[in-house]
Parts: structure tokens; C-alpha cells; sequence
């Protein structure tokens, strides 16, 4: 009875069907097929022998991540930044659209937006250039620091263990900003003005408004971003600990987990290394994604699934 | 009409150079078994063959006037597919889809290529080409793969067992402490030979001249980013007179190799260079630096001494000569632990060296003709063609010195040193990524190239750098350090391969880590105490790693390169 009621309910509507096979057929290929891959982790895989002839070694590429102490170091680190890239890069971005939101001159917001997510095009290899040069003892941020009469002498930004998870933040927000307040300016721009105009009518101040106008406005827009954003907790990125933190005096506060796989895995060959690191970390990415979606859902909002 | 005109102008010139260089030389080398700058047989019909390099790069021009003419004496055209993006990348999909061109210069990634079966086997074609022949009979089985086959025709090298060239003599050393000519000048052409001398006149030097051109004095930098990380992990083999062995270092009595990272030698010179660090000759930043911030500091002129290999900084002192500051340009003085003979030159074996099977052009398996193209390789190989290739026409590029070696004329040398120039107005490209001789002509003693050249080599220094070498007493700066010594068949440790994910690998990767760690920390200790707490934490963490399994793995390759 039910089957053919699913067919039948197919058959209702095969048009849409049939527009969304090639769709299915090119996820398929490109996000499943390759998982086949992750057979790789269970081997001492070696490309000229290939997924069947390299020796089958069971779990011990997972049990070489979980007994080295750096991976564990790494992991903290990669969890740390992205918490800290999370919250700020958050904060940052919601404020500066509910302050853009609030100019009246429509060319200075433009120009404001414009400028503000340029930074975004920049590659990491030329923000962090410029970061170290802003940093180094004869930068300007040692400069200002100086004459300002904080400190006579020059501050080791890029020295230190302390100011690293910072550095990284800063860099992080300063390139993307603008670039992530895109979406809720735009949220923004959907937000009814007649909820604007009974609150000013009720006598409501600008921040009233923001509070309890804008913000409950684009409060699911923030909920699904921050859980997709959940899912990607453990890619604390890699470029700027690589390009800026790499030197020895960081190095236990800079290795995120992408960075150990590059030296233990990609560098000396070990895909399976990799390969175990990068199931490890997906595995930890959908129990997020689907833990925060639960935690949305009880609390009645909007949600992915 | 002007293209008309143009067309005679260019013939002109091509039937005069022809002429002047069939005229010029009619030497009776035995390697121009083609009769030198002589025409093939099959020159008139033209082939053209792809090579793949693993070198970024351009193609030389179209119009090049040498690469044109070997083609019409050859038939043969050369064409270049230098690397995009990256190295491994492209020979997977070369691989994946066995589409490879008609060579390949891949370098060390080569071992894939050949575990894949992509090029042809070259130990029964080699003796059937008189030149190819007289540079790798003399040592075909160390060109072998593990399979017994040998696929590649290795490049820059002199092999040992070749009958046409010997070794040339060593003009400069590559790597080492180095330092400030204008500081030695300052100190009175003297040679400092330990950490303690080396400093004192640095320390001098930076008192007396607190700026230098309006840009504060730096005493010493310490390079370590990324995988340029020698000058703070390497010195301590070199204090102890081995050259750039690599993680480990050799005892050329017994061939036992020992770590250097926690001797007595790696303590004093961390412990020496965090007292000049706490003196502010060193400054905490050299070890956040990036490369480019380290290059660009170098070529102010305000850095007094670093360590470094000479490849490293090259585009620094070109920058620098070419700003005519040749007094802060650099020399490496032979530093090591009192009484230890220095040993960082690396010595050419008189014999020649091995080659390594991997560091060179192979034939693949799609290769449309490749007895022609081996044909051309050994046409190239004849002396007259390396010299036209090379000096160009007597006279005109090139002149006899006094001493009977050979240097560049003024225009030529100009047209050498300018990348794009040399590129596209002579046979270089070619030249660099095909097999060909270096060194000295065992016939006469000429010079193969102008780095081989001594007459090149003193035409090519400055004023100031001739009377710095006067003021030392010597011809070129080598002779500050010892005698080469001439290292061992297995050397370096550095380039011994170890197998993927193998324990060695990994305890090499880690070795790495630990050192660049720890060390940057000593360099920066707040007193001797915090010093000698961050030196006992470094060794329990160093010995932690499974260092045996690196020392096994090089004590059995060291055995294998030796034949014990």
C-alpha cells in the first residue's frame, strides 16, 4: 500500500525529480564517491600500490594521532582559534551591519561596504605579509605604542606565545568583516519598516530599535549561520598560523591539526595519516552540526533539518 | 617593403655569423665526432620534442638566434613546459593519465616517475652514442634504478669514469658564518677562526658604527622560517669541521653517525649566541623574521655577519653590487671550535662524483623518436657546440687572459648576468636542461662554463674586491678557509631519501620540530639559569623522539654508498 503510494507520489511530481538527478548524480561523484577514499586511513598506503595492494594495518594510523602529544597540542589550538575566530569574527560582523544599517547617506554606506569587504579578495600570503610588517619592532603598531609613551621599548608581537591567538583574531577580522556582514545587511533589508515605524511611534531611541527591531530581525539568519559555521570548528584555518607563526617560539601555540597532517602526513608521504586525521575531524564536524541543530530546535528557531 | 628589408638584414647576419664561427675555431676535440657546428644528417626534416621541467620558468623567444640555428643544423626543436603551480601535483595527473611528453626533468620526484614505468631504459642505448658514452660509461651502474635499468640522463655534474673533463677549482665557499668585508677591512684582514674572535669584531665594529647609510647596525641575524632553518639548527656540525652533512653528524674514521644537536658544541653556540643576543648584537626579532623581511634587511647594507648557505642571499648581494656597495657585501670565514680544522667546503672528488640515477632528463614511454633525440643530445655534447652555446665567438664575446683561461668580454658578461637577455639571445635554456660537461677540458685545461673559469672568475670581481683579496694575500676568498676536504661517496646525510611514513621519517620530522623549538627559545633565555632549564627540558624532549630509528636507517645507507 505505502510503496505504491511513494510511487505514486513520484510520479506526481517526476519533473522535479528529473531536474534534480543531475544534481544527486554530480554530488554523488564529487562529495561520495571519493569518501571510497577513506579506506586509505585502515592502510600503510602506498600510491604505486594502490587502494588493494597496500597492507591493511587496522586502526594503527588513528592510534599513532591520539598517542602523540602535538596532535592533542594541535587540537587544542585549532579549537581555541576557532572559537575565539567564531565569537569574534560574530560580534564584529553583526555590529558593523547594525551600525552600516544605521547610516542615512547612501554613498558613504556604499563606499563604507565596499571598502570594508575588499580585504576579503586580498590571499592570506599578502595579509600576512602585511601583518608581520605592521607587527615587526619598527612597524607601526611598535611605532604608535612608542610615542604614545607605553613602553620605550619595541614589543615582540610575533615573539610571544601570549599575543599569538590574538594576532590571528585581528587578522581574521580585518580580512573578513565586511565580507561576512554582507549577508546580514541584507537580512536587514528584509526587515519590515512598518516594525521600525510603530517602534519609533511607541518611542523607541535608535538603540531600542536596533535591539528589539533589527536583531530579533535577523536572529535566524545569525542561528544557521552559527550552526554551518559550527560544523567547520576544526579548520581554524591554516595559512595564517603557517605563514606567521611557524618560527620555534610559537610553534606550540600556532600548530593547528591541518598544519601537523601537512608535517606527518602530506610532507613525509604518510597519506594515511592524513587521510585517519581528516575522517577524525569530520567525524567531530557532523556530530557538531547536528548537536547544535538539536540544541536549536528544542529552543523552538529556525533550524537546518 | 620594410619586412623584406628586414628579411635580407637577417639573413645577412645569419650567413656572417655562420661564417665567422665556422672560421673561428677549427678545433680537433675529440668530441665533435659530428665535426662540431656541423650539420646532421637528417637536419632536413625538422622534429620537435616536448620537455617537462619541474623548474618555473619562460621559454626562450622564438626568434632566439642560437636555438634557431641549432635547429637548422639539427632539425631539432626543443620545447619547454616549465612547471605551474605545483611539482607533485602535475606529475600525479601526468601519471594518472600516462600523458607525458616526450622528456622529463623532474629532479628527486623523478623515483615517482620511474615507479610509475614512465621512461624508457637507457644502459643499452647510452653506449651506442660516442659523447653520452664518454660521460656516464664510466659509471652506468650507479646510474641504475633498484629495477637494474638505468632511466636518466643525469645533469650538472662531473662523473667520475668520463673521459673529456675534470673538476674545476673552487672559487668561493657556499655556506658558513659570514660576515661584513668592510668589518674584516676595519679589523686588519684578519681571519677569525672561533665564535668568541668571530664576535669580538663584530662587537667592535657595531660600537664604532652604531649606522650604517642612516639604517641602524645589525650585529648578527638568525634566518629560521619555514623550511630555512639552517642557520639556526645546522652550525654545530660545522663547529665540529663536518660541511653540510644534514640532521646528523659523520665520523670519517668509523662512518658512525651521531646526533650534534645535544653535544657540548650545540650547548656553547646556543649559549654563545643568547650572551651576544642579551648584549643586543642579536635581536629577539631575526627569529620572527620572514624570508623577505631577512633578504630586504641584508640588502640595506647594515648587516655586519648571519649564517647562511651562499644560494640563500644571492639576490641580497646582487642588489647590493648593484648599488655599488661591494664593502657590504659578504665573505664566509671558517668558524669552528678552537682547534678543530674548519671542513665547510665541500671538496670535488679529482675522480668525479656519482651520479644519484634521479637528478636528470628521462626518455619516456610516449617519446616520438627517441634514437633522435639521443642523437641530438650527444650532437650537443660535442665541445664546439658546448663553447658556442656557451662563450659565443672568440673576440667578439669571449677573450683569452693572460693565464691562458677564458673570460667574457664586457658586453657578453652583461648580456650573461641579465636573466631575460641570456634567455632569449643565446642557447642557455637548452644548454641548462639537456646533458652537458662541466668543469675543465682534460685536452687543454679550458674552462666548460664561466663559473668554471678562473681568468672569468678575477675579470668579474670589483676593485674593492680585488684589493680585499689583496689585503689578505690570496686569489680568491676559498683559500681563507682549509683545503677542501673531499667527502665521502655517501655524502650528504641530507639527501639520503627515507621511505614515506617510514619511523626514520617521522623521527626526522620530528627532530626538526624539537630543535627549531628549543632552539629559538635558548637563543632568547632571560639568564643563564632560565638558559640551562630550557636546555634540560630540550634534551628530555629530544631523546623522547625514536632517534635510533633515523640513525639506523642512515647507518644503513651510509653502508650501502660505501660498499662495506
Amino acid at each position: 500500500m505505502r510503496k505504491a503510494s511513494l510511487a505514486k507520489r513520484i510520479n506526481k511530481s517526476r519533473s522535479l525529480y528529473v531536474m534534480i538527478l543531475p544534481c544527486m548524480i554530480f554530488t554523488f561523484i564529487f562529495s561520495y564517491y571519493p569518501l571510497t577514499g577513506w579506506i586509505m586511513a585502515f592502510e600503510n598506503f602506498k600510491p604505486a600500490k594502490g587502494y588493494w595492494g597496500s597492507k591493511f594495518v587496522g586502526l594503527d594510523q588513528f592510534r599513532f594521532l591520539f598517542d602523540d602529544f602535538e596532535f592533542w597540542r594541535a587540537f587544542r589550538n585549532t579549537v581555541a582559534m576557532s572559537l575565539l575566530n567564531l565569537v569574534f569574527g560574530f560580534l564584529f560582523a553583526i555590529v558593523f551591519a547594525l551600525l552600516l544599517n544605521e547610516i542615512r547617506h547612501t554613498g558613504f554606506k556604499r563606499i563604507t561596504q565596499t571598502v570594508s569587504y575588499l580585504p576579503h579578495f586580498l590571499s592570506w600570503v599578502i595579509v600576512c605579509a602585511l601583518v608581520q610588517s605592521m607587527l615587526a619592532s619598527d612597524g607601526i603598531v611598535n611605532n604608535v605604542i612608542r610615542a604614545l609613551g607605553i613602553t620605550d621599548k619595541p614589543i615582540l608581537f610575533l615573539g610571544e606565545p601570549g599575543y599569538f591567538w590574538w594576532v590571528v583574531v585581528f587578522a581574521n577580522v580585518w580580512k573578513e568583516m565586511g565580507w561576512n556582514s554582507i549577508i546580514y545587511i541584507a537580512a536587514i533589508s528584509g526587515i519590515d519598516p512598518a516594525l521600525y515605524e510603530a517602534a519609533e511611534l511607541d518611542g523607541a531611541g535608535r538603540f531600542r530599535r536596533m535591539w528589539h527591531v533589527t536583531l530579533p530581525g535577523i536572529r535566524s539568519t545569525i542561528v544557521v549561520l552559527l550552526i554551518m559555521n559550527l560544523g567547520s570548528i576544526l579548520n581554524a584555518g591554516f595559512e595564517v598560523q603557517y605563514l606567521l607563526g611557524s618560527n620555534g617560539l610559537l610553534v606550540d601555540v600556532s600548530q593547528t591539526i591541518d598544519i601537523f597532517v601537512l608535517k606527518y602526513g602530506m610532507s613525509i608521504g604518510n597519506y594515511s595519516l592524513a587521510t585517519a586525521a581528516g575522517m577524525f575531524k569530520t567525524v567531530i564536524s557532523v556530530t557538531l552540526v547536528f548537536g547544535a541543530n538539536a540544541i536549536a530546535n528544542r529552543f523552538g528557531e529556525t533550524s537546518l533539518m | 617593403m620594410s619586412k623584406r628589408f628586414l628579411a635580407i638584414l637577417l639573413s645577412l647576419v645569419m650567413l656572417f655569423s655562420l661564417v665567422s664561427v665556422a672560421g673561428g675555431e677549427a678545433s680537433s676535440d675529440p668530441t665533435n665526432i659530428y665535426g662540431g657546428l656541423a650539420p646532421l644528417d637528417d637536419a632536413g626534416d625538422p622534429i620537435t620534442f616536448t620537455i617537462f621541467v619541474r623548474d618555473p620558468g619562460t621559454e626562450p623567444a622564438a626568434d632566439n638566434p642560437v636555438l634557431k640555428k641549432i635547429a637548422e643544423l639539427t632539425g631539432v626543436t626543443i620545447k619547454f613546459e616549465f612547471l605551474v603551480g605545483d611539482l607533485d601535483t602535475r606529475l600525479g595527473v601526468m601519471m594518472a593519465g600516462e600523458e607525458y611528453p616526450d622528456a622529463v626533468f623532474a629532479g628527486d620526484a623523478s623515483m615517482r616517475l620511474i615507479d610509475a614505468g614512465a621512461f624508457i631504459p637507457l644502459e643499452d642505448e647510452i653506449p651506442k652514442y660516442q659523447n653520452l658514452n664518454a660521460m656516464y660509461g664510466g659509471c652506468i651502474d650507479s646510474l641504475k634504478a633498484e629495477d637494474g635499468h638505468a632511466y636518466e640522463l643525469e645533469m650538472y655534474s662531473v662523473f667520475r669514469g668520463n673521459t673529456v673533463v675534470d673538476q674545476s677549482p673552487i672559487f668561493e665557499c657556499g655556506l658558513g658564518f659570514y660576515i661584513q668585508k668592510a668589518v674584516l677591512e676595519d679589523a686588519g684582514y684578519v681571519i677569525p677562526r672561533t665564535l668568541d674572535e668571530y664576535f669580538d669584531i663584530i662587537e667592535a665594529y657595531l660600537a664604532k658604527y652604531p649606522e650604517i647609510d642612516g639604517v641602524k647596525t645589525s650585529g648578527f641575524e638568525i634566518l629560521c622560517d619555514g623550511w630555512r632553518n639552517w642557520a639556526l639548527l645546522n652550525p654545530a656540525q660545522n663547529l665540529m669541521g663536518d660541511a653540510n652533512d644534514g640532521a646528523m653528524f659523520v665520523d670519517y674514521q668509523t662512518y658512525e653517525p651521531a646526533f650534534y644537536q645535544d653535544t657540548e658544541t650545540a650547548y656553547n653556540l646556543y649559549k654563545k649566541l643568547n650572551e651576544e643576543f642579551r648584549k643586543g648584537v642579536i635581536s629577539a626579532e631575526t627569529l620572527t623574521m620572514s624570508y623577505d623581511q631577512y633578504i630586504s634587511k641584508l640588502t640595506t647594507g647594515a648587516v655586519l655577519g648571519f649564517y647562511d648557505q651562499g644560494w640563500n642571499f644571492g639576490s641580497a648581494v646582487d642588489l647590493l653590487k648593484a648599488d655599488g656597495k661591494f664593502n657590504r657585501t659578504f665573505v664566509s670565514v671558517p668558524i669552528t671550535n678552537p682547534g678543530v680544522r674548519d671542513g665547510y667546503i665541500e671538496g670535488k672528488n679529482p675522480d668525479g662524483a656519482l651520479p644519484t640515477g634521479l637528478n636528470g632528463i628521462g626518455i619516456t614511454t610516449k617519446c616520438k623518436n627517441p634514437e633522435r633525440l639521443l642523437k641530438f643530445y650527444d650532437w650537443l655534447l660535442q665541445r664546439d657546440v658546448q663553447d658556442y652555446i656557451l662563450w659565443g665567438v672568440e673576440g667578439e664575446d669571449w677573450v683569452k687572459t693572460e693565464s691562458g683561461s677564458k673570460a667574457f668580454t664586457d658586453a657578453r658578461r652583461a648580456l650573461w648576468r641579465d636573466s631575460a637577455r641570456r634567455r632569449d639571445e643565446t642557447g642557455y635554456t637548452v644548454w641548462n636542461y639537456s646533458p652537458a660537461w662541466q668543469g675543465l677540458y682534460k685536452s687543454d685545461g679550458a674552462p666548460v662554463r664561466n663559473d668554471d673559469s678562473a681568468g672569468e672568475y678575477l675579470a668579474s670581481q670589483s676593485e674593492y674586491d680585488q684589493s680585499f683579496l689583496k689585503g689578505y694575500g690570496i686569489e680568491y676568498p676559498a683559500e681563507m678557509h682549509s683545503e677542501p676536504i673531499v667527502r665521502p661517496d655517501y655524502f650528504p646525510v641530507w639527501a639520503m631519501s627515507l621511505e614515506d611514513g617510514s619511523p626514520a621519517a617521522v623521527a626526522n620530522a620530528k627532530i626538526t620540530d624539537v630543535t627549531t623549538k628549543y632552539d629559538s627559545r635558548l637563543v632568547l633565555a632571560e639568564d643563564d639559569a632560565a638558559f640551562d632549564k630550557i636546555w634540560e627540558e630540550f634534551l628530555t624532549e629530544f631523546h623522547a623522539i625514536n632517534l635510533d630509528a633515523l640513525k639506523d636507517e642512515v647507518t644503513r645507507q651510509i653502508a650501502l654508498k660505501m660498499g662495506f
